[in-house]
């Protein structure tokens, strides 16, 4: 009896922001281990009570600073350094 | 390699669904599986009698009945917003097969793209 | 590990319609800098506004257009505007500008002019394929 294979982790990159339809969809297709990576205004999601990120969660930290927010503890600050090695590291990407 | 085009975008509105399909039957004359969704707003491009005329646009419904000729393997809808849209059995051009979870959906191919 | 991995970028937001171009400028230098190759810049859509030799910002803001064109020179990446993105956009090259008889060209160096065959290839040849869209 074979079982499933689980799905590979993929990287999401996500530049929408919070009330925008597709940053819904994005989230609801996130799998348990994938990343979800926060762009320009996907960031304000930290700042947006009504949404609750998943665990394994980046933002971009020059958009949480042009943006005026402030870092959260849940959700790692990158650098555009960090989002290249996270595409390097990832055999699958979504960019929503 | 497979992959997944997505539309979430209404149709005659703004351009990205048109260039979406420009995307995945590129992808089928080059001979490389693919596959379309429509999801959200973007049920819309599904439905029957469309005519846009009036507003200087073509509809795409003979494009997409011709899409599994051009080879475009699968066109999918998702259930809940074909519900949303009123958009029935009878009312969806043919060829469409709904899908309940758009992560499961997703999960089946390498690549997904948007068009913008 | 993940190292020397090649790359298609495509850009399907305008310069000052979104930061796409911006993101993407940030990210590909970035690429270079850890080793790994760009195969293609391939701009769809919205996005082949980033080709226009026309574009002229005001001298306090970054020009993107330039900065772009700068970065493909310094890299030798090559830039791919999509023909049917950028004919109806009004974005010509030479040869169109002659085969629709138009009264001028406006492509800027060193793009080319292709059809979607290029991304196709991105698709089919690079180990990733990351796109940057506007946020509408």
């Amino acid at each position: 009896m074979t079982q499933a294979q689980p799905v590979q982790a993929t990287l999401h990159i996500l530049n929408k922001s919070p009330n925008h339809p597709r940053f819904a969809t994005c989230l609801a297709a996130l799998h348990e281990g994938d990343t979800l990576a926060l762009t320009e205004n996907a960031v304000l999601a930290l700042a947006d009570s009504n949404t609750g990120l998943p665990r394994n969660c980046v933002a971009l930290s020059t958009d949480i600073q042009a943006r005026g927010l402030a870092v959260s503890t849940d959700v790692q600050a990158i650098s555009y350094q960090d989002l290249v090695r996270l595409t390097a590291e990832h055999s699958r990407t979504v960019s929503w | 390699m497979t992959t997944l085009i997505v539309i979430d975008q209404a149709p005659y509105g703004s351009w990205a669904g048109r260039e979406a399909l420009d995307m995945v039957f590129s992808l089928a004359a080059f001979d490389q599986p693919a596959s379309l969704l429509f999801t959200g707003a973007g049920v819309n491009w599904l439905r029957k009698s469309q005519d846009a005329s009036g507003i200087g646009q073509k509809t795409v419904e003979k494009n997409l009945s011709a899409a599994p000729v051009f080879g475009v393997e699968q066109i999918l809808a998702e259930q809940s917003a074909c519900e949303r849209y009123r958009l029935g059995e009878q009312d969806r051009l043919d060829g469409v097969e709904l899908i309940p979870s758009v992560r499961d959906t997703l999960d089946r191919f390498e690549h997904i793209v948007f068009a913008g | 590990m993940s190292s020397g991995l090649s790359y298609t970028l495509v850009i399907t937001g305008a310069p000052w319609s979104s930061q796409a171009p911006q993101t993407a400028l940030a990210f590909a230098q970035e690429l270079i800098s850890a080793g790994h190759k760009i195969d293609r810049v391939f701009l769809y859509g919205e996005g082949v506004h980033l080709a226009s030799a026309l574009s002229t910002p005001p001298s306090d803001e970054p020009d993107w257009p330039g900065r772009w064109v700068d970065f493909l020179a310094e890299s030798q990446t090559p830039g791919i505007a999509c023909i049917a993105s950028a004919l109806r956009r009004g974005i010509v090259d030479a040869n169109e500008q002659d085969r629709y008889e138009l009264g001028a060209n406006n492509l800027r160096q060193p793009y080319q002019i292709a059809g979607l065959g290029e991304w196709v290839e991105g698709n089919l040849k690079s180990d990733r394929v990351i796109y940057f869209h506007g946020s509408h």
